[in-house]
């Protein structure tokens, strides 16, 4: 009965070591964002507030994104519109093409990983070179991301250093954090002073000044975008905000939320073209709208991509990013699977124990949990429902159903307690793993209750 | 005012102590307690494993069964909370909750409603608070770690009542255990993962009983305390409370 | 113009409740001294900040900071140690190497300890290609909160700006914080 992100857990999980530098890594991370929220004492009025202008937004994208592509374009921004991944790639080839682009440097973008723009570009002849750390670890690995915003999470340092001391020449044996980051460092810098195009993404696209706005901690995207003549932007319909008074909010909450930071160490406002440059937004819609008209789970489209219900999630962090089916791992990356295709990404709709954490950190206040609930409840429809679940979910309703069968199964429950190990303890039994079954009491409690055995005393 | 008591099934088969301390508990302040004994089960674990349709015909035997009392009162924060938030949109119009308004757990009832000055408990020993998801962050028992709220517990109110207890809280104070219905068994390795993990903090908290408003955390917890041979007891909260009756 | 046609047509077909617009008036937090919030908060980033002393010259501070400093970039007409005009050059790439850049910040903000820097050098790549970064700040001009910020830039005309709260950093590897990813090693923040 076990699910795929059951299985590849149970995978995770037997590297018991890996499993709780992960889970606590992420849980300090978790922490560093407590003690930010807790250091502003409007925070819960902020992720009110936050939640309300992004459903508004949202409400009104077609206003908002016609507003935001105008003055855009007013600013000497060329905005290109693309409904899905294929569009994007061959919007963003073209703009490529046209100027003879050899090397693009990237920053990181989640919508080009959706897009699987890398592939297309290289396939097409163009070199592609991720700029953030842990992206451009990955990508010389051949791995994609296993969290949105610390996307080399489960990579360990000495795998880092045995990768540069393949790739970058790096001292032999030297896994130091420092030394590796310096390494890269001066390996980067000349793949920014040789690359002839910059693509970064986008955190937020401000409507009433058509201006784009990306935070990074390395500076990366501020590098590629300031050297090279050419930028383009790759960004999600539901990116924008409707102004820079709405952007306040967002920026308090970004940073304190994804990493505990009071703010990522560059937010970076492109309003206009560089000086003899060319500056290209595209806006990509990849299936974004038909959500909108989901009342289930239109909440989603708040997501400003945080990572934050990952990092809380109790689940994720004790089976990693790679147990999900979907390239968004964690709360919101099972509903955004469901939204893309239910068929193909349901199968992370287990990975959730219903705690309801993910809802308390996001800090726009998506109904995550709730979400998940929801798409348990459509899963028997789309035929996709565990069938050992189904199977006892109908023998609870019969038996709970009837009250006069439930007393007689009460009575006779306990006679289980003195089944051989045998019978109970096997690979039917998925309680069994790890854990002792309870055992029944001699008597129920409306057993005694109907032999009167509970009786008032009223003793004060 | 008339109180209907709700033993959740679980508790009924393999707790009954939990629902006498409940009902001793509230016997003790005077009140009229009614036990309806067709109850059976308030449909969550089926909802919960995306089945809420199974829940429906016991959602409505349920309301019609504790709609007439003015309120309802179980020893589980999580069967309540479902009551209490999922109720009102499984029962159709044709059948308007009436429960989940006046459903309480027993603990938020007796420091919500009742609002006792004293208890009559002495339990000289050192107690870990198991802070349950629901119980937390659906009923608001206690403030959730991840809100920036003030804080409070009305658990561990409560037990600042008992003489002589040792009041501790586990490390990652209301982190899920990894009971969570079907997901015990349908992510076993992950759900004994987290249990593991929660017997763990508890332990390392002092505690000699691990102690908690939901005795499906505490059955889980056990299985795992059990299976590991680990020195740590379990006792639901209303025992504790009632231990002096 | 048809993909954004079928784009913008979807969103309208797709109806959904509409929301409105909430009153964006945020009780924030203040602080009783923003400039000591402002220094404290940048330090805590990585970086540092200081209050140049009454009567202390920004240059022999500068110079005391960093004195094996060779290739120095400035456009501030208050800055006499040896340095070059960034202006001067027309290719962002040569200014790989810079080992200092001084440039003048607009406004502080004393919760994040960011600062607003609307391009005010010929190539923005200064910002963020020197080694170590200097900002020139009015301590007269800082700001509690991002709303405040915000509400400062509202009317102004930039092409780009950006907020910068210390030295460029990552945790890419093991979550291990590094200074000195990609743009400036060390960022000092010097209030007059």
């Amino acid at each position: 009965m076990s699910t795929k992100h059951a299985k590849s857990a149970t995978l995770f999980i037997r590297n018991r070591e890996q499993e709780q530098w992960h889970n606590e890594t992420l849980w300090f991370v978790r922490q560093k964002r407590d003690n930010m929220a807790m250091r502003i004492p409007e925070w819960e009025d902020l992720r009110e507030l936050a939640g309300k202008i992004k459903m508004h937004t949202v409400s009104r994208l077609d206003f908002y994104l016609e507003m935001f592509s105008s003055e855009a374009e007013r600013n000497g921004i060329t905005v290109h519109w693309a409904k899905d991944a294929r569009e994007h790639n061959e919007i963003v080839y073209s703009i490529l093409e046209k100027h003879q682009v050899k090397k693009l440097v990237k920053s990181k973008s989640m919508l080009t990983e959706e897009c699987l723009l890398n592939p297309y570009l290289i396939e097409k002849g163009i070199e592609v070179v991720e700029s953030d750390l842990g992206e451009r670890i990955l990508q010389l690995m051949g791995e994609h991301p296993s969290h949105i915003v610390m996307p080399a999470i489960h990579k360990k340092r000495e795998e880092v250093g045995k990768l540069f001391e393949e790739k970058m020449d790096s001292e032999k044996g030297n896994s130091d954090p420092t030394y590796l980051t310096h390494t890269a460092r001066r390996y980067l810098r000349r793949e920014f002073l040789t690359a002839d195009a910059a693509m970064t993404g986008a955190n937020f696209g401000v409507a009433q000044t058509g201006e784009v706005v990306v935070c990074t901690n390395e500076g990366n995207a501020d590098m590629g975008t300031s050297l090279c003549k050419l930028h383009i932007v790759s960004m999600g319909i539901e990116k924008i905000v409707p102004d820079l008074k709405s952007l306040g909010v967002f920026t308090r909450l970004l940073a304190r939320s994804a990493t505990g930071q009071p703010s990522t160490t560059y937010t970076s406002h492109y309003r206009k073209p560089k000086e003899g440059g060319e500056m290209h937004i595209v806006i990509v819609d990849n299936g974004r709208s038909e959500i909108k008209g989901d009342s289930e789970h239109v909440q989603t489209l708040k997501c400003i991509r945080c990572g934050a219900c990952m990092n809380t999630c109790p689940v994720y962090r004790r089976s990693g990013g790679y147990s999900y089916t979907y390239f968004i791992p964690g709360p919101v990356g099972i509903n955004l699977g469901m939204l893309k295709c239910p068929g193909k990404y349901y199968d992370n709709v287990s990975a959730c124990s219903l705690c309801y954490s993910c809802n308390n950190v996001c800090p726009v206040k998506i109904d995550l949990a709730d979400q998940i609930y929801r798409w348990r409840q459509n899963l028997d429809s789309l035929r996709k429902a565990d069938r050992t679940k189904k199977l006892m979910s109908k023998g609870m309703k019969f038996l709970f159903t009837r009250p006069a069968l439930y007393r007689t199964v009460l009575k006779m429950a306990p006679a289980i307690n003195y089944l051989p190990r045998i019978f109970v303890y096997n690979k039917l039994n998925a309680w069994g793993y790890g854990r002792e079954l309870p055992r029944f009491a001699g008597e129920s409690f409306t057993s005694m209750w109907k032999k009167g055995k509970i009786r008032k005393t009223n003793k004060q | 005012m008339k109180i209907g008591l709700f033993i959740p099934c679980y508790v009924n088969a393999i707790y009954p102590d939990v629902g006498i301390a409940t009902y001793k508990l509230l016997d003790y302040f005077g009140l009229d307690i009614d036990y309806p004994v067709n109850q059976t089960c308030c449909g969550q674990p089926m909802a919960n494993a995306g089945f809420e349709n199974e829940a429906l015909t016991l959602a409505k035997n349920f309301d019609e069964m504790f709609g007439r009392y003015d309120y309802v009162v179980a020893p589980s924060a999580s069967c309540t909370a479902f009551v209490k938030f999922n109720y009102p949109s499984i029962l159709d119009s044709n059948h308007p909750c009436r429960t989940g308004g006046k459903i309480y757990d027993v603990c938020e009832f007796i420091h919500d409603i009742v609002k006792p000055a004293k208890l009559p408990g002495r339990f000289p020993h050192k107690v870990s608070v198991h802070n349950s998801c629901h119980g937390v962050r659906e009923l608001r028992l206690s403030s959730a770690s991840e809100l920036n709220i003030p804080r409070y517990s009305k658990l561990k109110d409560l037990l600042s009542l008992v003489e002589g207890i040792e009041v501790f809280e586990p490390a990652k104070v209301d982190e899920c255990c990894g009971f969570g219905g079907m997901f015990s068994i349908e992510e076993p390795a992950v759900s004994v993962c987290m249990g593991e993990d929660k017997v763990k903090n508890h332990i390392a908290a002092g505690a000699e009983y691990i102690t908690g408003a939901d005795s499906s955390c505490l059955m889980h917890l056990q299985g795992i305390v059990e299976r590991n041979k680990l020195p740590v007891k379990f006792i639901h909260i209303v025992q504790i409370l009632a231990s002096g009756l | 113009m048809s993909s954004k046609n079928d784009i913008i047509n979807n969103i309208r077909r797709h109806v959904s409740t509409e929301y409105d617009m909430p009153e964006i008036r945020v009780e924030a937090v203040k602080f009783d001294n923003p400039v000591a919030e402002f220094l404290e908060i940048s330090r805590s980033v990585g970086g540092d900040a200081v209050m140049l002393k009454e009567g202390e010259d920004i240059n022999t501070f500068i110079r005391a900071l960093y004195p094996k400093a060779v290739t120095v970039a400035t456009n501030l007409s208050g800055i006499t140690i040896p340095s070059f005009n960034p202006d001067e050059t027309d290719d962002p790439h040569s200014l790989d190497g810079v080992e200092l850049a001084i440039v003048k910040g607009e406004f502080g903000v004393a919760e994040n300890g960011c600062v607003w820097i609307p391009q005010n050098v010929k190539q923005k790549a200064l910002y963020f290609i020197a080694e170590n970064l200097v900002i020139v700040l009015d301590k007269n001009r800082i700001v509690n909160n991002m709303h405040e910020a915000y509400e400062r830039i509202a009317a102004s005309d930039y092409g780009f700006g950006v907020y910068i709260s210390g030295p460029s950093k990552t945790a890419d590897i093991e979550q291990a914080l590094v200074i000195g990813a990609h743009g400036a090693k060390s960022v000092m923040i010097i209030l007059y």
